[in-house]
């Protein structure tokens, strides 16, 4: 005798990336526990994101101790590029994955020394889309955009904009070349996102980077104090 | 191609729910809209992941979240495709709310055939 396959349907809610977000987690509070302020920078290929990391760790030396980690298809350069000023740079090939995954920083993380280090800057992959909905456990995510990408890219990646916590408009040295209406551009932004802060910078001119600074240090300290106030409370 | 790893996260999960020796026949997702996921580049990715497994030939249904419109000159709401949009009062620039939910709400499956 044979029994007739039953169908059923089995109703459930339980989030995709579960799995991705439960590691996650585990890396935030291994963070917050040895007060590591860490930054998820996001941005297109060619945005920036490595060259504002090297003039972001020469103008952080001697007063804070950073380590890096950086995401990449394939070449080692961006690592390269980053060691000459930090010690602690960790490179993650992701070959042909579009975005760092939680499971890839956990792992790269067990690669340095966290004793002593305050401060955690993760580049991930050059793309606007797919690392903005995987969580690595950063304490804050930075979108950075550019002038050489054309003043819409804001309204045509509303995730990044909603999510982030600082968004950074890189290559403002180009404006006197380029028609980047600044103005639309912020206007996009504010619908999606009225209260993220912007800052206007120059990764290589080193305009604006002085308030960058600024932000990393009082976003730091604001995070240890609640912090503190969460192990209080 | 971020679909691609969310292909295979759903395929592990649905995998983790499905009663032993069933066959999947089909998953149901929601999708917020700030996600940006395209459905068919889903699909694709979900018949390459689940080529071979108990899950082979399932169906993929998304139920892919609109964005919430909000005008704050007229005070009206309504839902759409797309973010930006303009309102029937003239402006526009209503602001644009969306979802980033990604959740797995059922599996269908035959179970117990001899
Ligand atoms: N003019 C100008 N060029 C920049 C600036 N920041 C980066 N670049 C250049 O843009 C290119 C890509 O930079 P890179 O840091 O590799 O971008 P990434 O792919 O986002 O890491 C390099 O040639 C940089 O020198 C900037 O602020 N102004
Ligand atoms: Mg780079
Ligand atoms: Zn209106």
């Amino acid at each position: 005798m044979s029994e007739p396959a039953r169908t059923l349907r089995l109703p459930m809610v339980e989030r995709v990336l579960e799995a991705n977000d439960e590691i996650a987690d585990e890396t935030r509070d291994e963070l917050a526990r040895r007060g590591i302020f860490a930054i998820d920078l996001i941005g297109a290929p060619g945005s920036g994101k490595t060259a504002l990391l090297e003039a972001t760790l020469q103008l952080l030396k001697g007063r804070r101790r950073p380590a890096v980690l950086v995401g990449d298809l394939a070449t080692r350069r961006d690592g390269d590029r980053l060691a000459r000023w930090c010690d602690q740079v960790v490179q993650i090939s992701t070959g042909e994955g579009c975005h760092l995954e939680a499971n890839q920083v956990r792992d790269a993380l067990r690669q340095v020394d966290l004793e002593g280090v305050d401060l955690l800057f993760i580049e991930n992959v050059g793309n606007l889309i797919c690392p903005v909905g995987f969580d690595l456990g950063q304490t804050a995510k930075v979108g950075m955009f550019s002038l050489t990408e054309g003043d819409d890219k804001a309204a045509k990646h509303p995730y990044l904009v909603t999510a982030a916590d600082l968004l950074l408009l890189n290559k403002i040295d180009l404006a006197p070349h380029l028609s980047f209406d600044r103005v639309g551009f912020e206007a996009d932004v504010r619908l999606l996102n009225p209260r993220v802060p912007m800052l206007e910078v120059s990764a290589t001119s080193g305009q604006g980077l002085e308030r960058w600074i600024a932000w990393i240090d009082r976003a730091s300290v604001a995070r240890a104090s609640a912090a503190r106030g969460q192990a209080l409370g | 191609m971020h679909e691609f790893s969310i292909a295979e996260a759903l395929a592990a999960q649905v995998l983790a729910h499905a009663p032993a020796g069933a066959r999947v026949r089909g998953i149901e997702i929601v999708v917020g809209a700030l996600r940006g996921l395209e459905p068919d580049a889903l699909r694709t990715c979900w018949d390459a992941v689940t080529f071979g497994t108990p899950m082979a030939g399932s169906t993929l249904e998304v139920d892919l979240r609109p964005w919430s419109i909000r005008c704050s000159s007229c005070g009206r709401e309504w839902s759409s495709p797309v973010p930006f949009v303009a309102c029937l009062c003239g402006n526009s620039t209503p602001a644009p709310v969306g979802g980033d939910e990604l959740d797995l709400v059922a599996i269908t499956v035959d179970e117990g055939g001899t």
